[in-house]
């Protein structure tokens, strides 16, 4: 308790400098300017807005693109409550209500749920990975190379069951997207696999081009088929401050859905996406009378509201503890960390405990920035939000283009943000979701390495990821949860979740 | 990869099939399994004890060729979605303006052809421009305007404030200025002499929008 309470100290000593702070607030700001576009999810954010952290120093980059990605989730809710397009998987719950509420003219009510729900989920949040993160961390120090790899199989696993659609697919797409990330020079050998000869090739694929190819131009070029039907809410924004009786249907929502989207968010495999459908769903079958949600309930938004943000902060706890990146997001956070030299693990605590806990303390400064730059910047939001497309667009391409440029001022990873948008633009029309990929060629590296480690060791025999106890655990409930997502009935229930 | 039109090809003959889009799909995975498959060909498995290069990628590819498998298999048995619609416009133009950004931003050669490096000065409102048209709603006036105001801003943020080591200008605009200035107050100069032209074209074409029609608008604006 002494060390938490030091550790926490620690932080918010490094946090709370006016650097740092300065930092949190611009990174919140932009993050929720490029955020709040509709069709760019953070993903794209963070790839577009990595290059303007790279003066900084370590801590102050991190404590930014933190910022920045809290800034892009929370912008990603301003856009589905106002025009009901959410701009990512995790925000299209809050569509469902927060919109309706919109159009009643409680809009105002609607984001100030939002983010207060947000703001009180962070601080859970923040508190959770400041007590997990010494104990995770001793875990780290017992998983040999066997443990790890049967982690990233769980995590996969959990992705291939999180996915919408269907399943095979979903394995399909993990699958391809290991198999990307065995482009380049081999490990060991340091032969070239399937680099067709293109130098560039020769380090593997950039992930920040790929996520920037299949998150943005993909996207841009998906949002160009539909005609546009944006309808912005004409209706007025209201008050912002929710009064007592929106915060007494409210709290319960709140506690439940920071919890869910807190435990969540800790699973490896993006469990951060399926906070939000889950507290939806716990909350209308908690309610008195479900037919109220989809026509604005207040709980709808801030149930999934609070289980977004707090699932946001928990997912990283398996990078900054274990260095295993559990979502899309998070592998952009170790580019970024890698990129200042940082190397994301259990050393990190140990060797630089001044950015480990300023982050984390960070983390509760971000979400009071949010607090404190929405809700007066809400009609902002609405002005940049009835900019048309045809116009929007050409501007995050230019954006695009330049933020890819400048991580290795090379022009040829620009063209290939074309061809991973034109690859996403195909997969999202042959019914292929893209997120489950991206995950296998985040965590595809690192699970060849580890698996050829264990190999060694136990000299090829491949039952030892079934002899050492915990690897063996961890494979276990993978195979559990896989059979369980197979069977008939639970599949009904999965699609009904997602299809809501 | 395979390309679209073998997509379309397997909607044409509907019949036992039940999911066009299962068949596509698992068409473009079955592709995606024999490119890796070849390009591995030459690369040493190794054993278990000591995997080679090739062992990961050729179990994966033929992973992902068994996905395929089962997913044209399942698009005979089970019900599933059509193909969507395809359009030809939105990533061409895309795809183009990413690319006249990154063949101008920097000096290039590819084979015989070499282009100077124009810098973000030109690159930026090139890929504005062409990547503009990729909506039927494109128009020139506003994507001029777009242009002119955006990469200056983008000059200023980048260049200067954020002193990233991307090209500005090309070196003959150096030229027309004083030798005695520095790059950073090129960059200013030219910022201002863009974001002044914007400007200008957006009030003199102000007038001229209403009863000039680039391309078939039945929004009419009202977005």
């Amino acid at each position: 308790m002494g060390d938490f309470v030091s550790n926490l100290s620690l932080g918010f000593s490094v946090a709370l400098t006016l650097q740092n702070v300065g930092l949190a607030f611009l990174g919140c700001l932009v993050g929720t300017l490029i955020g709040v576009l509709p069709g760019v999810g953070p993903i794209a954010t963070i790839a577009m807005l990595l290059p303007i952290t790279f003066g900084l120093d370590p801590t102050g980059a991190l404590i930014m693109l933190a910022g920045i990605y809290y800034g892009a989730q929370y912008g990603g809710s301003t856009t589905a409550i106002l025009v009901n397009i959410p701009g990512e998987a995790t925000s299209v719950v809050t569509a469902l209500d927060g919109h309706q509420m919109a159009r009643q003219g409680r809009a105002g009510v609607a984001l100030g749920m939002a983010a207060i729900g947000s703001f009180f989920a962070g601080t859970v949040a923040t508190l959770v990975i400041a007590a997990l993160g010494v104990p995770l961390t001793g875990l780290a120090l017992i998983f040999g190379p066997t443990e790890y790899f049967s982690l990233m199989v769980m995590g996969l696993v959990f992705a291939v069951v999180l996915a919408r659609g269907s399943i095979l697919k979903a394995i399909a797409m993990i699958l391809v997207g290991v198999l990307l990330s065995t482009v380049g020079l081999d490990l060991e050998t340091g032969e070239e696999r399937m680099t067709f000869g293109l130098p560039i090739l020769a380090d593997g694929i950039d992930f920040a081009v790929l996520a920037m190819g299949i998150f943005g131009i993909a996207e841009i070029m998906r949002n160009l088929d539909h005609t546009e039907t944006r309808d912005v809410v004409r209706q007025a924004i209201g008050r912002l401050l929710p009064n007592r009786q929106d915060f007494k249907q409210s709290y319960r929502p709140v506690l439940r859905g920071t919890l869910i989207g807190a435990v969540l968010g800790i699973l490896p495999g993006n469990g951060a996406v399926l906070g939000p459908f889950a507290a939806y769903t716990l909350e209308k079958k908690l309610a008195k009378d479900p037919s109220r949600f989809g026509r604005g309930a207040i709980e709808g938004v801030a149930g999934p509201e609070s289980a977004n943000n707090a699932g946001a902060q928990t997912s990283f706890i398996p990078l900054l503890t274990l260095g295993i990146p559990p979502n899309a997001v998070m592998a952009l956070m170790v580019g970024a960390m890698t990129i200042h030299g940082i190397i994301p693990g259990p050393q990190v605590m140990t060797k630089n405990p001044t950015l480990f806990w300023g982050m984390i303390a960070s983390m509760w400064v971000g979400n009071l920035m949010l607090l404190i730059i929405n809700l007066p910047l809400v009609g902002m939001w609405v002005r940049l939000l009835k900019v048309p497309y045809r116009l929007l667009f050409p501007a995050i391409l230019m954006f695009c283009c330049i933020g890819i440029y400048s991580i290795n001022s090379l022009p040829a990873n620009v063209m290939f943000i074309a061809f991973f948008g034109l690859v996403g633009y195909m997969l999202i029309k042959f019914g292929f979701e893209p997120a489950p990929m991206l995950l296998g060629f985040v965590l595809g590296k690192l699970m060849e390495e580890n698996l050829r480690r264990a190999l060694i060791i136990s000299r090829g025999d491949m039952t030892t990821f079934l002899t050492h106890p915990i690897s063996a655990g961890l494979l276990v409930v993978a195979a559990v949860v896989l059979v369980i997502a197979l069977l008939p009935s639970i599949r009904k229930g999965r699609d009904e979740v997602f299809t809501e | 990869m395979s390309t679209p039109r073998e997509g379309s090809g397997s909607f044409e003959r509907r019949g036992p099939v039940r999911s066009p889009q299962g068949v596509a799909g698992g068409i473009l995975l079955l592709a995606l399994a024999a490119l890796a498959l070849w390009l591995t060909r030459d690369l040493d498995q190794g054993t278990l004890n000591a995997m080679g290069p090739a062992m990961l990628p050729r179990w994966l590819a033929i992973g992902v060729g068994l996905s395929g498998l089962a997913l044209i298999a399942f698009a005979f048995i089970r019900e599933g979605e059509p193909l969507e619609r395809w359009s030809v416009r939105g990533p061409f133009f895309v795809i183009a303006g990413i690319l006249a950004f990154a063949v101008t931003i920097r000096d290039f050669s590819f084979g015989p052809l070499a282009l100077p490096g124009l810098g973000l000065v030109a690159a930026g409102p090139l890929a504005i421009l062409i990547g503009g048209y990729a909506t039927p709603e494109a128009r020139l006036r506003d994507l001029v305007v777009l242009s002119l105001s955006l990469t200056p801003f983008c000059m200023v943020l980048f260049g200067d404030l954020l002193n990233l080591p991307i090209p500005i200008f090309p070196q003959a605009l150096a030229g027309l200025f004083p030798a005695d200035w520095s790059q950073k107050a090129i960059l200013r100069a030219t910022a201002a002499v863009m974001a002044v032209a914007a400007v200008i074209v957006f009030l003199l074409t102000r007038g001229r929008t209403s009863n000039r029609v680039d391309v078939a608008d039945h929004s009419g604006g009202r977005i």
